[in-house]
């Protein structure tokens, strides 16, 4: 069920988890579309050949993937702002979960905050983030 | 060799904006950047939507051109993104914007191994009649070799 306003939110609660398309194919739709083109993004071996373990998910894509999840999880959210950490490289055609939890609310100007991470299949972290979100109250 | 100054550095850079440029966001890139990302409401998806707009962190990806400003020291090893961050205080909507590029900050990290610099630098993105769209940030990481006296 999807959130509409700050009271349905609750402290602690988990959003769904979100499992993004990190295929090759989207991945270079991706890179089209935000003008980041480049072969360590779009081509395996040309990555490897950079000493990379295979075409890399653009930084900026995973921050994609975070605010999708968020607006996912609450279509009416205003994502005021995010901060992203790259801990370590997310690969193309790899399977990713994106986890989340609410670690503030506040009902009373509609704001919440939520921690999120980009875990891979052995679940380690591959990135992180805090995002502030302004909901109706 | 000694250690950078990195309270030289401050003084010296943060603050200095060293690029701004102009151009025009086409909506059906901004609505395939969107589908990429897995975003589903229309407002993102779909340009004929009357609330179209970018998601928030598309500023991230208008961070673009020269990465650091002319004459800046060379830095003591490799520059590796280690995080970006984005402040939006108005809608992404399609059409012209001007970005002002900015050194935003500069500060370092000591760890067992070693020293670590940090540079953050603000993209601020803006609409034609100067409103401030939003801020994305980028912080570059760069290990610092350890120096011959260091090693002495």
């Amino acid at each position: 069920m999807s959130v509409a306003t700050v009271r349905e939110v609750t402290f602690g609660e988990e959003l769904p988890v979100f499992d993004p398309d990190t295929s090759l194919d989207n991945v270079i739709r991706f890179t089209e579309a935000a003008g980041w083109r480049g072969p360590r993004f779009t081509d395996h071996e040309a990555a490897r050949k950079e000493g990379l373990p295979g075409a890399l998910v653009p930084g900026i894509m995973s921050q994609g993937f975070l605010c999708a999840m968020i607006h996912r999880w609450a279509p009416p959210a205003q994502i005021v702002e995010v901060d992203t950490v790259f801990r370590a490289p997310v690969i193309v055609d790899q399977t990713y979960h994106i986890n989340g939890v609410v670690t503030d609310v506040d009902e009373t100007e509609g704001r919440v905050e939520v921690d999120l991470t980009v875990t891979n299949e052995k679940g380690e972290t591959r990135v992180f983030g805090t995002a502030k979100v302004k909901l109706p109250v | 060799m000694s250690q950078l100054d990195i309270e030289a550095l401050k003084k010296e850079w943060v603050g200095v904006q060293f690029e701004e440029r102009s151009f025009v966001l086409d909506p059906q890139n901004m609505a395939e950047y969107a589908s990429a990302c897995g975003e589903v409401a229309a407002c993102y998806t779909d340009p004929t939507d009357p609330d179209f707009q970018a998601p928030p962190t598309f500023a991230s990806s208008l961070q673009r051109g020269r990465g650091l400003p002319e004459h800046f020291p060379k830095m003591p090893g490799l520059g590796m993104d280690a995080g970006k961050a984005v402040e939006a205080f108005a809608p992404i909507r399609p059409g012209p914007k001007t970005s002002r590029t900015h050194m935003h900050d500069i500060y370092a990290k000591t760890g067992r191994s070693g020293r670590m610099i940090f540079l953050v630098i603000r993209m601020a993105l803006y609409d034609p009649d100067g409103t401030h769209v939003a801020n994305a940030d980028t912080r570059v990481v760069i290990r610092e070799r350890p120096t011959e006296e260091d090693q002495a």
